[in-house]
């Protein structure tokens, strides 16, 4: 263990003070957007279950071409001539699984964990030291291969209390001794200064600034809560789920309207756009995590049936006599919920029903076609 | 005559000086007191022969000159016009002759001839204005119409082909890729000379044909060319309509041409004809290496050849009877199978010294030579060392200096407000 004195004056104006705290108040009032924060029940457990990010990666909906979409973050300046192989089948097969593997690791959701507390460990009172210098002495152990949340890193104030650090000053120092690749020093313009987050939100950028808080930040860092709290709020207000779907934020998007009990805009908007498989997911997560659904058994029961199913990019415009049946089943436990637990009963009522009756014409289609082709 | 009549009046002066030898007498004067019988021929070549014979004689230049092409371009002697700027009535002298340089009567006053004072400036004015004519000038286009060198026509547009009946060629833009003149001998006439032009003609869309045109004036030869080309129209399919569909190499004669394709953004990096001939069918990117004879005609009808033999993607993979799958990088190498055939085959039905990799099966298995990269003449040098090992400190001095102004807003650190930064005399 190597104890290093960081130098003495430098100390004071290394330590954060947390004032973007307030600045983001300021944005939230101008937005009308109350951030709020995972400070009540710890959410890791019920975010981590298996049932709940199975339903939270159906729910992103992955489309490959959204998730592999083109990224110019390689800094060359003209694009890289594309290279073709010819491959068989299983060559094939085996490419595409390697990319789903990749998929994935693009598609990995930021753990959603309850807020940090604040370190108050005060670990020696030594009287004999007071008034020894002016200024505080941090030590830190930088031993290769120790977690950066579980690195040794205390102060020596000048009144010789001995005393484990705060969060702020402990991440300042892992950053200087073991730097992250993106992450600052200090808060970045963007999220310091609530007109630029502003404007970023009006111009819909929300996966740039969800990104870039996950890159700056821990999950249980409260400013990091913070601004994805005014993120998700901002994409619920606007209905702008389109943007963040196939991407790592959607999981989180959902789990946070879920926990905050506002899902019938996300539900509406599912109901609208005819995925209404997705609507029944959204209910078992609602019972995964509330528990206060009428029908929830029957909307867990739905959800063994309907993830082996494809993920339905768009509005089916075919139906076999199966997804039929399935459908169904979706609807009437849809009706239940909309009736019993919805916010928004007569708008998502009238989704709904317009739903039907978009889906009985596309049973007579698909009918009338297998007639057509012989096969009924 | 006049000789003559001035002996008698010497014989008849004589008596007369005689008669009147009285002193009050006054010796008369005469108006020719000192006359020249001698005979004067005031004429030369200046005034016997036209100004367009004597300039000819200075500017011409012998046949042998000529075909080496003497008196041409910026040292050549102009004809000058020296009448040009000079006025009847006006001279050296600067006169004022009522009825040709000025009026007869000004006012109520009758204008009198008379001399004026000189003028100083004339001459210099004139001398100026002979000057001009003299010096050489090229024709100067805009450069939205210049072509690949000045005024000449290679490179330059000439609009559509004329139409063909009621079918016009909308939307077609034609480009002079030749222009050269040719000796060609006849019968009768002996060596004559023609004009051959060689044009593109396309409309940026996959429409596009050359053509050839001989005339023995080089605007007919032009137009010539371009309505032969507007007829003999291919069409070419282009890869999402920027690019070629595979790389390939193709030769016409000595002229080999290796093509590549290439990605959005890359713009065509090839010889300017083949720049032109891509412009006019719509290709925005690609790269192609001129190998062997660098013949104009050669390489464009090269390039049109490699063009028709391309395959398209759905070709090549029923060919193969594979899967032709893209790998982009901007898309993390994401497999994007562009074209499957109708049937796949299985690892064991491909035999083992099958071509399988894509370039090398496009490319008929022939390899481009990449030349080896040698390290700059400096990079040996131990200046270049010295010059590194000097600068290393400073290599990350411009990114911080940018976060910095990003920072404060000025290059200043957050020691600076302690530690203030010295200031020199003349600031304070």
């Amino acid at each position: 263990m190597s104890l290093i004195k960081l130098c003495q004056n430098s100390t004071k104006t290394i330590l954060f003070k947390c004032t973007e705290s307030q600045g983001l108040y300021i944005s939230a009032r101008k937005l009308s957007i109350v951030p709020s924060i995972y400070d009540g029940e710890n959410p890791a457990p019920k975010f981590f279950s298996s049932g709940v990010q199975i339903i939270l990666k159906r729910l992103t909906r992955p489309n490959f071409e959204k998730v592999f979409r083109k990224r110019t973050n390689s800094n060359i300046s003209v694009l890289r001539t594309p290279v073709y192989k010819f491959l068989t089948d299983e060559e094939l097969k085996t490419e595409q699984s390697n990319a789903y593997k990749s998929a994935e690791r693009l598609l990995q959701m930021p753990p959603v964990v309850k807020v940090q507390e604040p370190v108050d460990d005060v670990l020696s009172k030594d009287p004999a030291l007071v008034g020894y210098d002016s200024s505080t002495y941090l030590f830190t152990d930088i031993t290769h291969g120790v977690a950066n949340e579980h690195r040794l890193i205390i102060q020596r104030e000048p009144d010789g209390t001995l005393r484990s650090c705060d969060h702020d000053v402990r991440k300042k120092l892992n950053q200087i001794y073991f730097p992250m690749q993106g992450r600052k020093l200090r808060d970045p313009l963007v999220f310091s200064d609530p007109e630029k987050l502003n404007s970023l939100l009006e111009r819909q950028k929300y996966e740039y600034i969800l990104d870039r808080a996950c890159v700056q930040y821990e999950p249980d860092d409260p400013q990091y809560q913070k601004l994805t709290s005014i993120t998700y709020q901002h994409v619920d207000m606007n209905n702008q789920y389109d943007l963040i779907r196939s991407t790592r934020h959607f999981g989180p998007l959902a789990f946070y309207l879920t926990w905050h009990n506002s899902i019938d805009n996300l539900m509406l908007e599912l109901v609208q756009t005819g995925i209404i498989r997705e609507a029944v997911l959204l209910m078992s997560l609602r019972q995964a995590i509330k528990e206060d659904l009428v029908n929830g058994e029957e909307s867990t029961a739905l959800v063994s049936e309907i993830l082996p199913t494809r993920i339905q990019l768009s509005k089916p415009e075919f139906v076999s006599e199966e997804d039929i049946q399935l459908d169904t089943k979706c609807m009437e436990c849809l009706d239940k919920y909309i009736n019993n637990n919805s916010a928004m009963k007569s708008q998502q009522g009238l989704a709904l029903q317009g739903f039907r009756e978009y889906y009985q014409q596309l049973i007579e289609i698909s009918r009338g076609l297998q007639k057509a082709h012989g096969n009924a | 005559m006049a000789t003559k009549l001035l002996t008698i009046r010497n014989l008849l002066n004589k008596p007369l000086s005689l008669l009147m030898n009285s002193p009050h007498y006054i010796k008369p004067t005469y108006n020719l007191q000192t006359f020249s019988t001698t005979p004067i021929a005031s004429v030369n070549f200046f005034n016997k022969l036209p100004a367009e014979k004597l300039w000819k004689s200075v500017t011409s230049v012998s046949n042998a000159g000529a075909k080496k092409g003497r008196g041409k371009g910026a040292g050549r002697i102009r004809i000058r016009d020296l009448n040009r700027g000079q006025v009847i009535g006006v001279g050296k002298i600067n006169m004022l002759w009522p009825g040709l340089s000025a009026p007869v009567i000004r006012g109520r006053e009758l204008l009198k001839q008379q001399r004026l004072p000189d003028d100083p400036e004339r001459m210099e004015k004139l001398i100026k204005l002979r000057d001009s004519m003299t010096r050489f000038r090229r024709l100067k286009l805009s450069p939205i119409e210049r072509g690949w060198s000045g005024s000449r026509m290679p490179g330059r547009s000439i609009g559509p082909p004329d139409p063909v009946g009621d079918e016009e060629f909308t939307g077609f833009d034609t480009k002079v890729l030749q222009l050269r003149s040719l000796l060609i001998m006849k019968g009768n006439l002996g060596r004559t000379r023609n004009f051959q032009a060689m044009v593109v003609t396309g409309n940026g869309h996959g429409l596009a044909g050359f053509g050839f045109g001989k005339a023995k004036e080089a605007p007919s030869a032009l137009r010539k060319a371009k309505n032969r080309a507007g007829k003999k129209l291919m069409n070419f399919e282009t890869y999402n309509g920027h690019t070629v569909f595979h790389d390939f190499f193709t030769a016409f004669g000595k002229t080999k041409i290796y093509v590549q394709k290439k990605n959005e953004g890359y713009g065509l990096v090839c010889h300017r004809a083949i720049r032109e001939i891509c412009q006019a069918i719509g290709i925005k990117d690609l790269r192609a290496k001129v190998e062997g004879s660098n013949n104009l005609q050669h390489i464009v009808k090269a390039f049109f050849i490699g063009l028709l033999q391309q395959r398209t993607h759905q070709q090549l993979a029923e060919e193969k009877k594979l899967h032709l799958v893209e790998f982009r990088q901007e898309n993390s190498y994401y497999p994007t199978v562009v074209a499957s055939p109708s049937y796949v085959r299985t690892k064991d039905e491909i035999p083992k010294d099958e071509t399988l990799d894509f370039i090398n099966y496009v490319m008929n298995d022939r390899v481009i030579l990449k030349r080896k990269k040698f390290p700059r003449f400096y990079e040996t040098m131990p200046h270049y060392e010295i010059y590194l090992k000097k600068y290393e400190k400073y290599r990350n001095h411009e990114r911080i200096r940018l976060n910095l102004k990003t920072e404060y807003g000025e290059v200043k650190s957050f020691l600076t407000d302690k530690y203030p930064e010295e200031k020199k005399d003349e600031e304070a």
